[in-house]
């Protein structure tokens, strides 16, 4: 089927009109009080506007923005960071289980606009009045809805592939939580170097191997981690663990069946995903359980060990995770 | 000598084997069970030598190979011998009570009872082990089969006809459902992707046990039938005139194979294939013998299951693919090949 010129037309003048419509929306005055329950205060001058460089161009931003929305992978680094979002998309709840209280309570003081990237409401954020909206998700979900984002506020989005320090860079620029990302980043320095300090002949000559289930994982099988939390003990710390080859998809994409649980034997150490309280997180519970974990050596010499792992893509989580890390590696034999 | 008799059941008149030749190759397909059994347990996506093998399952120890072989490879290959069994053995009713080669118990609604079933209890209720879910997917197969039944039943008795139409009717309208539930929650969809697809790993043998006395039942209720459904073959009104009771065989056949791949689907996920491909090979050996191709379904469907998780366990070292996958590879091709042969088996 195709379409005449005059409904394209038609289409067009549509999507105009709407834009048109999202745009007076966000610029009105001030209506209803939706959303302003996180803001608290609204600025009526933003500041001096400057230019912040992102996968969709360089984005002109206000110097402080009071009304920010965060959509897909923002949400939760930009709270991380002291940030005090009036919009949020929905965040999984294991996602929103491990948050500091402050952090849990500043994104449920914010309004949800959507279950996801592309799905966000529209006009329930226009009506929200944002000064600014920061992105990460998909190119798929940018398309569908990028240029109704930019129609509303200056938009600064990122890919899926962006590294996380520099996406905690990128989110404290064009946040203006500078301050705080400097305090973070210290707290991550000095972190990583006492644990190298002090685990310096652990990291030398032990080999680890890091593995995990989600509850995405199907049925009898696990998966050795080499991305997230696992690639920060190997990239920052300098933990001996396995890594795919160049040019490789990561090992984590391989779902290993349990019989491989056996070639485990051959690492020094084990360490697995547990919750806060220490314990096997659910998905890794089917491991633990099976008599093939219990009979390696690392788990019979204590040599397996439960790391807290909140998140990986902003410092806060990160330091929580080197905090679980630093307690695992002191029950081993021979540090230093 | 072999003895051999004339099937005149098909466009083409032709010859099947007699008792003897039957008989061995019963044997034949026992020794190849067995192997194959075998052949499960010793190889897998890890490399454990035979002898530890060996030594897991009449020497065992504490040693983490020999626990890998007890753990899990010794379960995959009962699960996959028992789901193999019903299988087939439910392939061979449906197509027996249909009158139709290329039927299948999915034909029922059996697969879209359980998926639907099962989607149920994994995204409105939030059950997430196999364990759990397992009764949802027997029971669904149950009650839409018993479904199908009823709305088949016609003021003439049971119209194998109306009860697949009835089947392929209810299985449309579950799978939509399950479809719009699955893409309202797709933690669900994830959840269940690894059982959509059919598969026996990771599933440890307290899955399978309390299924065995309803499958012993839907044995014994199978081979009670084979003689009156032999008749059936016939058409209805010779069966009659031969004193089958209509309504009672189909019941109890239809009862039968709902346990069978009820079960089998509710421990394995809905595989496709084994249930109408073995039969229609063990027909196309033994003739239209209802106890033979019985017989034939019990021992071949397992060797076709095994061998396809097999290869799934080496194809994509070190990861597996599902059985489900790997027997809609194989026996796609195999059964074209097989309905293109001049004696392809008719009923």
């Amino acid at each position: 089927m195709s379409n005449t010129p005059l409904m394209r037309r038609g289409a067009a003048l549509a999507a105009a009109l709407m834009s048109a419509s999202l745009v007076l929306t966000a610029c009105g005055g001030d209506g209803d009080d939706t959303g302003d329950k996180a803001a608290g205060t609204r600025s009526d001058k933003a500041g001096e506007p400057h230019s912040v460089k992102a996968e969709n161009g360089t984005i002109e931003v206000p110097a402080d923005p009071k009304r920010i929305v965060t959509i897909g992978n923002t949400n939760l680094p930009f709270i991380d960071l002291g940030g005090k979002p009036v919009g949020v998309t929905e965040a999984s709840e294991s996602e929103l289980n491990v948050l500091p209280e402050e952090q849990r309570t500043a994104y449920e003081a914010a309004e949800i606009i959507g279950n996801s990237g592309g799905e966000v409401d529209l006009e329930k954020l226009a009506a929200l009045k944002p000064d600014l909206i920061l992105v990460q998700f998909s190119s798929d979900d940018w398309d569908k809805v990028g240029k109704q984002l930019e129609a509303i506020a200056p938009t600064v989005s990122w890919g899926l592939d962006t590294e996380w320090k520099a996406f905690a860079d990128a989110i404290a620029e064009a946040g203006n939580t500078a301050d705080a990302l400097s305090r973070q980043k210290a707290e991550f320095k000095e972190k990583v170097a006492k644990i190298q300090k002090t685990y310096g002949k652990i990291i030398n000559d032990t080999s680890f191997v890091d593995v995990s289930r989600g509850d995405w994982s199907d049925p009898g099988t696990f998966y050795i981690a080499d991305i997230g939390c696992s690639e920060i003990a190997r990239d920052d710390i300098g933990l001996d663990l396995p890594e795919a080859a160049e040019g490789k998809d990561p090992l984590a994409y391989e779902s290993l069946p349990f019989e491989q649980i056996s070639e485990l034997s051959k690492y020094d150490v084990i360490t697995y995903p547990v919750d806060a309280d220490g314990k096997p997180t659910e998905p890794f519970k089917s491991v633990v359980a099976t008599n093939t974990w219990k009979a390696l050596p690392a788990v019979g010499s204590d040599r397996a060990l439960g790391v807290f792992c909140p998140g990986n893509n902003s410092y806060g989580p990160v330091i929580r995770y080197l905090d679980s890390l630093d307690s695992a590696l002191a029950t081993l034999p021979g540090k230093q | 000598m072999t003895a051999l008799a004339l099937r005149q059941d098909g466009p083409g008149t032709e010859a099947v084997p007699g008792p003897r030749r039957r008989l061995l190759g019963l044997v034949v397909a026992l020794v190849v069970l067995v192997v194959l059994l075998v052949l499960s347990v010793m190889i897998g996506s890890t490399a454990i030598a035979p002898s530890v093998v060996w030594d897991a399952l009449f020497h065992s120890s504490a040693d983490v190979d020999q626990f890998a072989i007890r753990d899990f490879r010794l379960p995959r290959t009962i699960v996959g011998l028992v789901v193999g069994v019903a299988l087939g053995l439910s392939g061979a009713l449906i197509q027996a009570l249909t009158r139709n080669p290329l039927a299948d118990p999915g034909l029922l609604g059996v697969h879209a009872g359980a998926s639907f079933a099962v989607t149920v209890a994994v995204g409105l209720l939030g059950v997430r082990d196999i364990q759990g879910y397992m009764w949802f997917a027997f029971a669904g197969a149950l009650i839409v089969t018993l479904l199908v039944l009823a709305l088949g039943s016609t003021r003439q008795g049971h119209s194998p006809l109306v009860m697949v139409l009835a089947g392929v009717c209810v299985g449309a309208v579950l799978g939509g459902a399950r479809e719009a539930l699955q893409l309202t929650d797709p933690d669900a969809f994830d959840a269940m992707r690894n059982w959509n697809a059919g598969s026996i790993a990771g599933r440890p043998l307290e899955v399978v046990w309390p299924i065995l006395p309803f499958f012993a039942v839907a044995l014994i209720l199978a081979f009670a039938v084979s003689g009156p459904l032999n008749a059936l073959a016939l058409g209805d009104e010779l069966a009659v005139a031969q004193g089958v009771r209509l309504v009672r065989t189909r019941v109890l056949a239809v009862t039968a194979l709902a346990l069978l791949a009820g079960g089998a689907t509710a421990i394995a996920g809905p595989i496709g294939f084994v249930g109408l491909m073995v039969p229609h090979v063990a027909r196309w050996i033994v003739g239209p013998h209802q106890r033979w191709i019985f017989a034939y379904s019990i021992l071949l469907a397992p060797s076709l299951l095994l061998v396809s998780d097999i290869l799934g366990r080496i194809v994509m070292r070190p990861g597996e693919i599902p059985v489900g996958i790997v027997t809609a590879f194989v026996g796609a091709p195999v059964l074209v090949a097989l309905v293109r042969r001049k004696k392809s088996s008719g009923l």
